[in-house]
C-alpha cells in the first residue's frame, strides 16, 4: 500500500483541508465590519460587497450545477431554469400576493425541485447528450412560457420587486448558503449516497443490476441541486429588484456554472468554489482593462485552460475525483 | 461443513423461464426460449455469437423489457421487475463488456456492490460500516487483487478488471450468480484462477451459477449441465458429455464457420 494513502494519512489530509475551508470563509464573515470604517472602505466597500455577493452566488449554483452533472453525469445544460422558476416564485409571491422574502424563499426553493423531479422523471432516463439537449430545450420552454403567461408574471416586460438595498444582508444570505452547501455536499460525497451517484455516473446499468435504485438517487440528487439553485434565484430577484424572462432565464448563467465547475475540477467538491473565484474576478479584471474585447479574451483563455489541463485546478493537484468533461459524452455516444 | 463433492442439492427450481421472446425490430433475438435452474446447480450457456446469450441475461435480470413470456424466480414473478428490484432478490451478475465504476478505487467498487434493501435512507446518508469495507477488502484478498485496492479501477488490467467484477458479484452474498464470458480477454493463467474461484464458489460456498461461455474447455472442466442456443431457440439442455455430440449442436458451430467464408 502507498503510504500516502493510509487511513490515517486520508484523516490528516481533510483535517487540513477543514481549515482551508475554515479561514476564507472566516475572512469573508467579517469584511462587511471593513465598510463601517472610513479606513476600511477603502478596501471594501458597497460595490465590493455587491461583487462578492455575486461571486459567492456563482459559487452556490456551479456547486449545485456540479452536484448534478459532476456527479452523476447528467449534464444539465438547462440548469438555470431552476434558477428562473425561484426569481419568479419570489418575484410573484411578493408582487402579486404581498408576501414577505423570506417566507418566498422556501417557495422558490420547493417549486424547484418539485419540477426537477417532473422534468427529471421524463428526462433522466435519457442519456449523456441527449439528456443534456433535452434539458437546454425545457429550459427555453420556460422561458417561453414565462414570456407569454403575462397575467401571472408580467410577460416580457418583466415585474419590479418591492426594492430593498441593504447589500450586507444579501452578502450574508449569500455567503451562508455557499458554506452550507460546500459542507452538505461534501458529506454527501462521501457518503454511500455520494458513492452511488459517482456509481451512477461511472455506470448505470451496473449500479442497477447491483441492487442500487438509480432512479430514485439521480432523482433526489436532481432536486436536491434544483432546490438550491431556486433558493439563489429567489435571492437574486429580490437584490436586483427587477426580473423578465431574458435577464432571469439567461443561458449564459448555465454555461457559467459549467465553466467555473470545469475550471475548478468537474466532480469534485472544492472545485467548483475554486473555479467560481477564479471565473469571476478574470471577468471582472477582463471587463475593466478589455471592455472592448473582453469576451473574446475570456473564451479564448478558457478554451486554452479546459485544453490544458481538462482536469481542472483540483486535477492539476492530485484530486483523483476531478474528471475530464469530454468523459462523460465520449463514453456514452459510443455503442 | 463444506461437503466438497457432496450431492446434497435441492431439486426445486430456483429460476424459470418460460417462452422467452425478445425482438429487436425484424430481428427475433430470442424466439420462445424455456429454461429452469435448481439451486446448487453450475450451468453452462453457450452458442455461436449472437445466438441470444448475452440478451437471455438481460431478459432474466431486467434489463431488457421482454416482448412475451415469463420469468419467476424462487416461485415469484419477476418478470416486469426493474433490475436494481432483482438484484436485491438475490440474483448477480458480471458482463460481457466489464461494467466496473473506473473513476472509483478498487475497494470502492466493491463497497458500493454491496447489498442494498429497501428503505435504507437515513443509513444511506452515512458512511459504509467498518463491517462493509471488512468484507470488501477480505473479497479483494479472496481474489488476488489486494493490493490493487486504492488503485483506480479503470487503472486495472483486463484480467483484474473481471477479478473486480468478481468481487463484486459476491459482495452482496447473492443466490444465483449470472456470469457473462468470465474469461474472455483474459490471459491463461488468470483464467485458471478464475475457474479455480467458480469451481469452489459452486461447490463450497453452495451457489447456483449459470455462466455464459466461449471457452469449451472451461465449460467441459466445470459444469455438468449445459444449454445450447442458436438464432434464439434452445438447441440442447442436458449433460455435458451428450450435448457435445449431439449432431444439432456440432452443426450449430460448423454453420458458424460458414458464415466465416
Amino acid at each position: 500500500m502507498t503510504p500516502g494513502l493510509s487511513p490515517t494519512a486520508v484523516e490528516d489530509h481533510t483535517g487540513r483541508r477543514r481549515w482551508l475551508l475554515a479561514m476564507p470563509v472566516a475572512v469573508l464573515a467579517m469584511l462587511p465590519a471593513l465598510t463601517l470604517f472610513e479606513a476600511g472602505e477603502r478596501w471594501v466597500n458597497t460595490s465590493t460587497l455587491f461583487s462578492l455577493t455575486q461571486m459567492l452566488m456563482l459559487v452556490t449554483l456551479a456547486s449545485n450545477w456540479n452536484f448534478i452533472s459532476g456527479l452523476t453525469g447528467y449534464v444539465d445544460f438547462g440548469h438555470a431554469a431552476f434558477f428562473g422558476l425561484g426569481a419568479y416564485a419570489t418575484g410573484i409571491l411578493m408582487t402579486k400576493a404581498g408576501w414577505p422574502f423570506f417566507a418566498t424563499l422556501g417557495v422558490g426553493a420547493a417549486v424547484a425541485a418539485v419540477a426537477a423531479v417532473l422534468v427529471g422523471r421524463a428526462t433522466m432516463h435519457l442519456k449523456g447528450p441527449y439528456f443534456s439537449i433535452a434539458m437546454l430545450g425545457t429550459f427555453a420552454a420556460m422561458r417561453e412560457i414565462v414570456r407569454v403567461w403575462r397575467p401571472l408574471t408580467g410577460g416580457g416586460p418583466g415585474m419590479t420587486l418591492p426594492p430593498y438595498l441593504n447589500r450586507p444582508l444579501f452578502y450574508y444570505l449569500a455567503l451562508a448558503q455557499a458554506v452550507l452547501i460546500a459542507m452538505l455536499y461534501q458529506w454527501l460525497r462521501r457518503s454511500q449516497f455520494g458513492a452511488m451517484m459517482v456509481g451512477i455516473r461511472e455506470n448505470e446499468p451496473g449500479a442497477e443490476m447491483r441492487g442500487i435504485n438509480t432512479l430514485a438517487v439521480k432523482l433526489s440528487a436532481f432536486a436536491f441541486a434544483a432546490a438550491s439553485t431556486g433558493l439563489v434565484g429567489s435571492m437574486w430577484a429580490y437584490q436586483n429588484t427587477f426580473i423578465d424572462p431574458d435577464i432571469v432565464f439567461s443561458d449564459a448563467r448555465t454555461i457559467e456554472m459549467a465553466l467555473a465547475s470545469v475550471l475548478g475540477g468537474l466532480g469534485t467538491i472544492a472545485g467548483p468554489i475554486v473555479g467560481s473565484a477564479i471565473l469571476y474576478w478574470l471577468r471582472d479584471f477582463l471587463w475593466a482593462g478589455f471592455l472592448r474585447s473582453h469576451l473574446v479574451l475570456e473564451g479564448l483563455i478558457l478554451i486554452a485552460v479546459v485544453l490544458a489541463m481538462p482536469r481542472g485546478i483540483m486535477g492539476l493537484i492530485g484530486n483523483r475525483s476531478a474528471i475530464d468533461p469530454r468523459r462523460l459524452f465520449a463514453r456514452r455516444t459510443r455503442r | 461443513m463444506s461437503t466438497r463433492f457432496g450431492i446434497n442439492r435441492s431439486t426445486a427450481p430456483l429460476l424459470v423461464a418460460e417462452g422467452l421472446v425478445k425482438r429487436y425490430g425484424g430481428l427475433t433475438a430470442l424466439a420462445g426460449v424455456d429454461l429452469a435452474i435448481r439451486a446448487g446447480e453450475l450451468v453452462g450457456l453457450v452458442g455461436p455469437n449472437g445466438s441470444g446469450k448475452t440478451t437471455l441475461f438481460d431478459c432474466l435480470t431486467g434489463m431488457t423489457v421482454l416482448d412475451e413470456g415469463r420469468v419467476s424466480y424462487e416461485g415469484a414473478d419477476i418478470t416486469r421487475a426493474r433490475p436494481h428490484r432483482i438484484g436485491r432478490l438475490g440474483i448477480a451478475r458480471t458482463f460481457q463488456r466489464i461494467r466496473v465504476y473506473e473513476a472509483m478505487t478498487t475497494l470502492d467498487n466493491v463497497m458500493l456492490s454491496r447489498a442494498w434493501s429497501d428503505n435504507e435512507l437515513p443509513g444511506v446518508l452515512g458512511r459504509p460500516s467498518g463491517e462493509t469495507t471488512e468484507r470488501a477488502t477480505e473479497l479483494l484478498a479472496l481474489l488476488g487483487i489486494a493490493e490493487q485496492r486504492n488503485e483506480l479501477a479503470g487503472s486495472l488490467s483486463w484480467g483484474q478488471q473481471r477479478l473486480l467484477e468478481l468481487a463484486m458479484v459476491l459482495m452482496p452474498d447473492p443466490e444465483l450468480i449470472l456470469l457473462d464470458e468470465a474469461t474472455s480477454g483474459v490471459n491463461p493463467g488468470l483464467i485458471h484462477v478464475i475457474k479455480e474461484r467458480i469451481h469452489s464458489l459452486n461447490r463450497e460456498d453452495r451457489k447456483t451459477i449459470l455462466m455464459i461461455e466461449h471457452n469449451v474447455e472451461v465449460i467441459a472442466d466445470l459444469c455438468e449441465r449445459v444449454i445450447v442456443l442458436d438464432h434464439g431457440v434452445k438447441i440442447a439442455d442436458g449433460p455435458v458429455d451428450a450435448v457435445f455430440r449431439d449432431p444439432t449442436v456440432v452443426e450449430a458451430y460448423l454453420g458458424r464457420e460458414e458464415i466465416v467464408e
